[in-house]
């Protein structure tokens, strides 16, 4: 049995959102099912495929495992939260599409989101680092190597293609 | 370049890395309601008691259906008719339906599943398929356990065994593999208006499953629409089973009159989808000591689980394949496929052919060990060629120099030239050869290099032929359409009747359609598949979709062709329409150079109100097969490839790592060159987990490790880099020349591995998938 509903405040996408909600609540079910965000997806519901991936507070996190309550308070960022709010794409979602880096695509908004987060990161974006940052996202159909290649090359682009990316910087 | 052989952006990536592709679960109509599924957790049993008035009750839940409630039309099997849609009396298969729950909420759901009272008999079960055959065995259904036997008989076997020298015996055991889709299986049914059933369905093969609810609901077919949602992949698990699961959500919605949504739970996925079939080969291979191969006496066994589902045309691939691309002029093939209570055995990437192709593989290491050749060199001397074209269905294979330009690059790549370096290494030991044997045991059969005490390194090599599209078997589905209409400002919509799940068809076919009609690539629009929109084209699989989708568009860019060439004759003021060349973005007269646009010839099509729609169809040629025999024109072309893979085993832990990989595919032609290296990758990577690390652990018929926690595949830590070569040698009945490549480049992945890891430890590998266990036995350790 879910908990009684309480209020919860919560900042999606830079929107802040007040609402009557059980705090045990999936954040997955609650963006998909009470915001209709529904790019992150569920692949294994138990934190094993990375498909659910979202931000939340900068930090890519499965939204399967994480409840309601404990994203009370906390900024999230989805994949409908990138790019410029116009359509266009972020620098990160732009690679996956130059390099071929999407086959079926169920697993391709979590893998933005983990790139994401670790571009944003100070680390160098070497092989290894990629491979080992991208390891709690599983894809079947690709083989990672374009994956890998479409963050590097992000990586590679000018200082301020990562700046285009105005995500979970704001207070609520 | 646009068009064939580019790199056009796929039409979908925007969609996809946005989040805005909508897959079946994101789909929420007015009005929907979800479905489970109750799902028996032992088998097999007898149902004692199954009870769901209590369950009916339940607050939110609309209804529950069993067996009971359907009568005579509850059947699912696609082949056979063994398999009920819900259980009746006798439950063979862990994970098989016993009854359905639909409510308003998912919880509801949950709850109507947790109210169904059930009591079961346990009943004796066949967990071993190397004994399903045996007198004592329980009989999982009443018509025994032996579903088929497919045989392969050439020349004569006898008299290999009076010459031969070398006699390799083996007996290879080869297990299962999860598909791993990201997106579970599932389908939401909506109720038309005026009668029928719309189904989105994540699937490959929405013609199957058109079929499928017709025959359930008892509809025609032309009531029944499937809509194919964006599939988040397939490999072969969703070509039969999605059948299952739209049946279901169907029978629902035309209970409830209204739209019904049922998504498999991945641990239930994982249980009671369809699995590659786990597979005992046993082989004998017959050479003389120069290590010509003289025969092939193999039986293997099939693990088909409960039901046929569609094994027994797996079982006919991996027999077919079983001798690899060698001229062997004496053949006995057995192949049995047999009933257990295990997982339930359907198609997966390669459809039998992988397994088989670590047996051959690996017997053809042990044979150069035998007679003391490198492994590349005894395949060349056993390789169909030209003047050797006779494979084991005694078809002439044509253009067999194909395979010659593959072991040329095979000799050429990278870890075969480096492991020449490396060839002075110790020698193998072999446990599995028989005492007969001719010319030295000594050159190592592939590189060896010992990195310290702990870490070994070995290279091994895998080669295979490939029979493209459907087996003889399956010819009557072998049929594809696709409707092309030119739109009066030069774009282009085309429906396709063969389905996208990830691999690139729509790609690829945009690819096709773009230069068959020189239309601009960014302005052509392929549909994913309607059922209403394009007549039955067969599944998609078989890596078909490129010739089946591609032939039809260039027929139907044919016919438009003879309405278009004439008025971009008439805009040249060129004399002869047939003359003009078809270039990108228009037409050229070949006199003057000048060009038009394809936009000023499809307006003038339209102002001539001519018509500007054509149906295009591709059927193939019947050809001449004995089934009894195995002897004929098995497939309608072949084609070939080869891995060479490099590996480091630690032998403290029995962890195996594979370092690189290349992948050399003889393709026909390069249709997409992102798509390509996409499928090539990804089909590399996804056998490197099925040789390495994925483990279908069971216990009694039930998965023990049904998650991706418990049952590993691949993530970006463990891919390996894959080198690509492609040989690109026209297929004259492929579109633009292209050969499929979906399937092949999985087929080769595992036999390169075992053969790399042989090397590195010495001794023979009989088993996939290499986990620590098994490395650390074969070392003989705990």
């Amino acid at each position: 049995m879910s908990a009684p509903a309480i209020k919860i405040r919560i900042t999606v996408n830079g929107t802040v959102h007040v609402t009557d909600a059980s705090p045990t609540m999936r954040l997955l079910d609650f963006l998909r099912n009470e915001l209709g965000l529904t790019g992150a997806k569920e692949g294994c519901g138990g934190g094993e495929c990375g498909a659910c991936t979202v931000l939340v507070d900068g930090a890519p996190i499965c939204s399967c495992l994480m409840v309601l309550g404990s994203a009370a308070e906390r900024q999230v960022t989805t994949v409908e939260g990138l790019g410029d709010g116009a359509g266009g794409l972020d620098p990160v979602q732009q690679a996956f599409v130059e390099e071929g880096a999407v086959q079926c695509g169920y697993c391709t908004p979590g893998l933005v989101m983990s790139a994401r987060a670790l571009v944003d990161s100070d680390k160098e974006l070497t092989d290894e680092v990629v491979r080992t940052a991208l390891a709690g996202n599983i894809c079947r159909c690709t083989g990672y190597k374009k994956v890998v290649d479409a963050v590097r090359k992000v990586g590679a682009a000018a200082p301020d293609a990562q700046a285009t990316s105005d995500h979970s910087k704001e207070q609520p | 370049m646009s068009g064939v052989g580019g790199r056009s952006i796929r039409p979908d990536a925007a969609a996809k890395v946005q989040g805005k592709q909508p897959y079946v679960g994101d789909i929420h109509p007015p009005g929907m309601l979800h479905a489970a599924i109750l799902a028996s957790d032992q088998a097999p049993a007898r149902i004692l008691r199954l009870d769901v008035a209590a369950a009916r009750q339940v607050e939110g839940v609309l209804a529950v259906v069993t067996a009971a409630d359907l009568g005579d039309k509850n059947r699912i099997g696609i082949i056979f008719d063994d398999q009920p849609l819900l259980v009746e009396t006798e439950i063979r298969m862990v994970g098989e339906r016993l009854a359905l729950v639909v409510a308003e909420t998912p919880a509801a759901c949950q709850a109507g599943l947790e109210a169904v009272a059930l009591e079961t008999e346990p009943l004796p079960g066949v967990y071993d398929a190397e004994h399903a055959l045996d007198a004592d065995a329980p009989q999982v259904h009443p018509d025994g356990n032996l579903i088929r036997t497919f045989s392969v008989d050439r020349g004569d076997l006898s008299s290999a065994l009076d010459t031969a020298e070398v006699v390799i015996e083996e007996t290879y055991r080869i297990g299962g593999q999860e598909h791993a889709y990201l997106e579970p299986q599932g389908c939401l049914a909506v109720p038309a208006p005026t009668g029928g059933m719309w189904l989105y369905s994540s699937t490959q093969c929405p013609f199957y499953v058109r079929s499928a609810v017709a025959k359930v609901l008892d509809l025609p077919l032309a009531e029944v629409r499937v809509l194919q949602t964006p599939t988040g992949g397939g490999f072969g698990g969703k070509e039969d089973y999605p059948n299952e699961i739209a049946a279901c959500a169907a029978l629902l919605a035309q209970r409830t009159r209204r739209p019904v949504r049922l998504l498999l739970p991945r641990e239930l996925d994982f249980q009671a989808s369809t699995k590659r079939h786990s597979m005992t080969v046993h082989h004998k291979l017959y050479a003389d000591s120069s290590g010509c191969i003289l025969g092939v006496d193999a039986e293997v066994i099939v693990d088909a689980g409960a039901y046929v589902g569609m094994s027994t045309v797996v079982s006919e691939r991996a027999n077919t394949s079983l001798v690899g691309p060698y001229a062997v002029d004496n053949v006995r093939i057995r192949t049995q496929v047999v009933r257990t209570n295990n997982l339930f055995g359907g198609p997966f990437r390669g459809f039998g052919a992988p397994q088989v192709t670590v047996v051959h593989e690996c017997q053809m290491d042990r044979l150069a060990r035998q007679v003391g050749l490198p492994p590349l060199q005894v395949r060349r001397l056993n390789a169909l060629t030209p003047d050797r074209p006779l494979w084991s269905t005694g078809e002439t294979i044509a253009q067999t120099e194909r395979l010659g330009a593959v072991l040329d690059a095979l000799a050429d790549s990278e870890v075969m030239t480096d492991s020449e370096v490396m060839t002075d290494s110790e020698v193998m030991t072999d446990s599995g050869v028989t005492a007969d044997v001719h010319g030295p045991a000594a050159s190592p059969a592939a590189s060896l290099v010992e990195d310290d005490e702990r870490y070994r390194q070995g290279t091994g090599i895998s080669v295979f032929i490939y029979g493209a599209n459907l087996h003889h078997g399956g010819q009557p589905l072998d049929r594809g359409g696709a409707l092309v209409q030119v739109q009066a400002d030069g774009s282009v919509s085309v429906a396709i009747g063969v389905t996208e799940m990830g691999q690139g068809a729509l790609t690829a076919a945009r690819a096709i359609a773009a230069t068959a009609l020189g239309a601009d690539e960014e302005r052509i629009r392929i549909t994913e598949v309607d059922t209403d929109m394009v007549a039955d084209s067969g599944p998609t699989v078989a890596s078909r979709a490129t010739l089946v989708g591609g032939r039809a568009i260039c027929d139907a860019a044919d016919q438009l062709q003879a309405r278009l060439l004439p008025l971009a004759a008439e805009l040249l003021d060129a004399p002869d329409p047939d003359a003009l060349v078809v270039v990108e973005g228009g037409f050229e007269s070949p006199d003057t150079k000048r060009r038009v646009a394809f936009e000023e010839v499809a307006a003038l099509l339209h102002a001539r109100r001519e018509n500007p729609a054509a149906v295009g169809w591709y059927r193939s040629k019947p050809r001449d097969y004995d089934a009894e025999t195995g002897q004929g024109q098995a497939y309608m072309f072949y084609s070939f490839g080869a891995h060479a893979t490099r590996v480091r085993v630690d032998t403290w832990t029995g962890k195996l790592e594979v370092l690189s990989i290349t992948a050399i595919h003889d393709v026909g032609r390069v249709i997409h060159a992102t798509a390509i290296e996409g499928q090539v990758e990804g089909g590399a990577v996804q056998a490197m987990g099925w040789a390495c690390m994925e483990n279908l652990s069971l216990q009694e018929g039930k998965l023990m490790n049904p998650s991706f926690a418990d049952y590993l595949i691949p993530t970006a830590v463990d891919a390996p880099t894959v080198n690509m070569v492609f040989l690109e040698d026209p297929e004259p009945l492929g579109p633009f020349g292209a050969r499929g490549i979906g399937e092949p480049s999985f087929i080769p992945g595992a036999a390169a591995i075992a053969n790399a890891v042989a090397a590195a430890l010495g001794r023979p590998v009989t088993t996939i998938p290499l986990i620590p266990e098994r490395i650390l036995n074969m070392l003989g350790k705990e």
